[in-house]
């Protein structure tokens, strides 16, 4: 039972990982015309890795549920402009989203519920939106290493020493839109992985893409699935209740940038990387012809 | 990215509300355009467009400038020499002033201003930059600003440079203009180098000294091989377009893609022949004038000069009625900066004595949500009034220039004469009958009531000659025999014979 979960899990991984590749060879999601996401941007996001933890195991359920919601939403957005044009069905579809999250979460949450499937989805397609964002905004691959290491430090602290996480999860798990993929082994218990660690396992596979080509993003994103994996068997193999992925992760994020580095010299920018490597081009519908 | 929306809310409530503009934002803002230039390799139209600001509606307009006219006028009633007199004798209150009562506050003139600058600066400013104008009509007039005032400057530049892709980071920018003036220098090449770009101030040289510098080549990492943005004048251009059309010159020879060009009227004629010499390089023209800095017209492809709401009150005044000019009429531009954008010396209802026609109908082009008048017609000053109307330095110049048998930059003079116009130019041939034919079908062609035409030879012998920035030269040192000791080191060896005749 734990096995099926852990493997259906890490299914859901490569999913999300694959499809964020191919999204972003394909899809050009909508960003802000002025700015790249650089150093400054980083430091933000760490403020905010250690502030949104505690501030979820603080403020009151239904707050916390909102703020989830309000950021699932916006990135599902942001991954849907590109594919569906029309801003009508986009809402409807965000709205059917929020719909059934909401009211899967508010029902019977006892095995067999589709919650888990529904909001597997909907966090995968949130990882992988905001996983293109960052990488089609300029994300370089230094910066993107600097943020796994520090990830790495955090995630010893906040998970192995503190019970941050552990907490932070057992709290959010029910709630609609909660922020990890995970599959349940029974009514208290399930096998799961973080959206944070999601997100920086299909990220980095497509800044290392845009900064050294193609056989550098196929690397991370082999080693990044490699090192899930590995997380899951040490997890299992200990009979850990929560295992820092992101010790796996970090490390590795940042020997890759220095060996490709080193290697390939100076990164390229999004410019270089699109004359290399032009996108593939949307197919045109043919005109039907009547 | 996440800190460039701060930046970007902070200017927007400086255009929005008038307060003063953080010059860090301005900075952040600018560099975040440069960094989003070297990684996407252009900037997206959408961002012209937020940092524009939002269109406002004919009211909403009219109420935004009435109340930043308050304000100014308020600042100036309180804290200037010469407003705070003229406000006593007018006996208004500068912060109740109504739209229709701007009209009661007499227009400030070049004459004022120049008689006494300093009363136009507040006394709670504090100037550190004094900029003086070249003076080629008339004595120089001086205007301080404040050390903030001119990096706001250099970094609103900067954000417009970038932002509709005229300067970027590998650009190699030649400012060939005089040395005096600082304002201008000051301002675009501060703007250059936050974008990005590599600068060098060449002065007024002659023109075979700027042809030489445009054709040296450069090898620094990650610019151009050559001066790819060129500011001047355009008599200038002109001189420079003449020598190297002369010497044999041609877009090979050159890098240039981008020509600022300002100070002067810019000629059809001028832009074209610069292609011969230069290739298909675009034209950046625009308006703006020390006293009324940092206001900027930008010229649209249809040839009206559009001007943003928030920098200033724009109004064009009948020069014999004093009154708003009529559709289609010409009139002068007075011009009342606005704060954020002018906070040491205030100037209310400045009249430019620039020439431009009002726009018969409401403009229909890209930029119609603007302002606009019709293009700059040149200085009243140097018009002719005659009894069919009006010639304005503009029909003289678009007409000669059009043509071959004028020299660049064309040396000419007009004045009034019974009946019309006289009209003297210097042409290559002199007065030689095809010549006086082209150049009186051309003249005519403007409707230019030409009642005597003097074809010369020599620039020396026109009696009212239009003055020409490009006359203003600057010195250089000499050799024992009296000669210039520079030599261009940018010609090639081909061309060395070119500077022999030269000499």
């Amino acid at each position: 039972m734990e096995l099926a979960a852990a493997l259906i899990v890490l299914g859901h991984v490569c999913g999300v990982v694959v499809l964020g590749w191919l999204y972003f060879r394909r899809y050009q999601v909508a960003r802000p015309p002025i700015g790249i996401f650089n150093l400054a941007d980083v430091a933000i996001v760490l403020c905010g890795v250690v502030v949104v933890p505690v501030a979820y195991l603080t403020l009151p359920l239904w707050l916390v549920g909102g703020l989830l919601a309000i950021g699932a939403l916006g990135a599902l957005s942001a991954v849907l402009e590109p594919i569906v044009r029309s801003r009508g069905a986009r809402w409807a579809t965000l709205c059917a989203v929020a719909v059934t999250e909401l009211w899967l979460a508010a029902g019977d949450a006892a095995a067999g519920s589709p919650l888990p499937t529904i909001n597997n989805v909907v966090v995968g397609l949130v990882a992988l939106g905001i996983a293109n964002l960052w990488a089609q905004s300029g994300l370089r691959a230094r910066d993107a290493a600097l943020l796994g290491a520090a990830l790495a430090v955090y995630d010893v602290v906040a998970t192995s020493w503190l019970p941050l996480m552990g907490d932070l999860f057992s709290r959010v798990a029910a709630l609609p839109f909660a922020p990890l993929v995970s599959w349940p082994i029974s009514d208290d218990a399930a096998v799961g992985i973080g959206l944070g660690d999601l997100l920086v396992a299909t990220l980095f596979p497509l800044v290392m893409r845009k900064a050294y080509g193609r056989a550098a993003g196929l690397t991370a994103l082999g080693l990044g699935i490699g090192g899930i994996v590995v997380a899951f068997l040490v997890t299992g193999w200990a009979a850990l209740a929560i295992f820092p992925v992101m010790v796996v992760l970090g490390p590795l994020m940042v020997v890759q940038y220095g060996i490709w580095g080193w290697q390939r010299g100076p990164e390229r920018t999004t410019w270089h990387y699109l004359q290399d490597e032009p996108l593939e081009a949307r197919p045109v519908r043919p005109a039907c012809a009547l | 990215m996440l800190t460039d929306l701060f930046a970007q809310l902070r200017f927007t409530v400086s255009l929005l509300f008038g307060v003063p503009f953080d010059v860090r934002s301005l900075e952040h803002l600018a560099d975040s355009l440069r960094l989003t230039r070297i990684e996407r390799g252009a900037i997206d139209a959408e961002a012209a467009e937020l940092l524009a600001g939002p269109a406002l509606d004919g009211a909403t307009r009219q109420a935004v400038q009435l109340r930043r006219f308050r304000t100014q006028a308020g600042r100036a009633a309180r804290e200037t020499a010469y407003y705070g007199r003229l406000f006593d004798q007018l006996g208004l209150d500068p912060a109740r002033l109504r739209h229709e009562e701007i009209a009661r506050v007499p227009t400030t003139s070049k004459l004022a201003v120049r008689a006494d600058p300093d009363a136009f600066v507040r006394r709670t400013a504090r100037p550190s930059f004094r900029t003086v104008t070249t003076g080629t009509t008339g004595t120089p007039t001086a205007i301080c600003f404040s050390h903030d005032e001119m990096r706001a400057y250099a970094a609103l530049s900067a954000i417009s440079l970038l932002s509709q892709g005229l300067v970027g980071p590998d650009d190699v920018v030649q400012i060939s203009t005089s040395a005096r003036a600082t304002l201008g220098n000051t301002c675009f090449a501060g703007a250059c180098t936050l974008a990005g770009a590599l600068v060098h101030q060449a002065g007024l040289v002659s023109a075979v000294q700027t042809l030489g510098l445009l054709t040296e080549r450069r090898s620094i990492a990650g610019k151009r091989d050559r001066v790819s943005v060129l500011l001047t004048y355009p008599s200038h251009l002109g001189d420079v377009v003449e020598q190297g059309l002369r010497g044999g010159l041609g877009p090979a020879d050159f890098g240039v893609e981008r020509i600022f060009v300002g100070g002067e009227l810019v000629t059809a004629g001028l832009k074209a022949r610069a292609r011969h010499l230069f290739g298909e390089v675009r034209f950046v023209e625009g308006y703006a004038m020390t006293e009324t800095w940092p206001l900027g017209g930008a010229l649209c492809p249809d040839g009206h000069l559009h001007f943003e709401t928030s920098q200033a009150l724009i109004e064009v005044l009948d020069p014999e009625t004093g009154t708003s000019a009529l559709p289609g009429c010409p009139g002068t531009v007075v011009v009342t900066p606005f704060p954020p954008y002018r906070q040491t010396t205030i100037l209310l209802r400045y009249d430019t004595r620039d020439v431009v026609r009002v726009l018969p109908a409401p403009p229909v082009c890209a930029l119609r949500h603007l302002p606009a008048t019709g293009h700059l017609q040149g200085k009243l000053d140097l018009a002719v009034r005659h009894d069919e109307g009006w010639t304005f330095p503009r029909d003289v110049l678009e007409a000669l220039e059009a043509l071959d048998e004028v020299p660049l930059p064309a040396r000419c003079g007009f004045w009034a004469v019974p009946g019309g116009v006289s009209v003297e130019v210097v042409t290559r041939q002199g007065d030689d009958p095809p010549v006086r034919r082209a150049v009186e079908r051309a003249l005519g062609e403007r409707g230019i009531p030409v009642r005597s035409l003097r074809l010369l030879d020599d620039a020396a012998e026109l009696r009212s000659p239009l003055p020409l920035r490009g006359d203003l030269r600057e010195a250089t040192f000499r050799g024992p025999n009296g000669r210039p000791s520079h030599e261009p080191s940018g010609l090639s060896d081909a061309n060395r014979p070119l500077l022999a005749a030269w000499r």
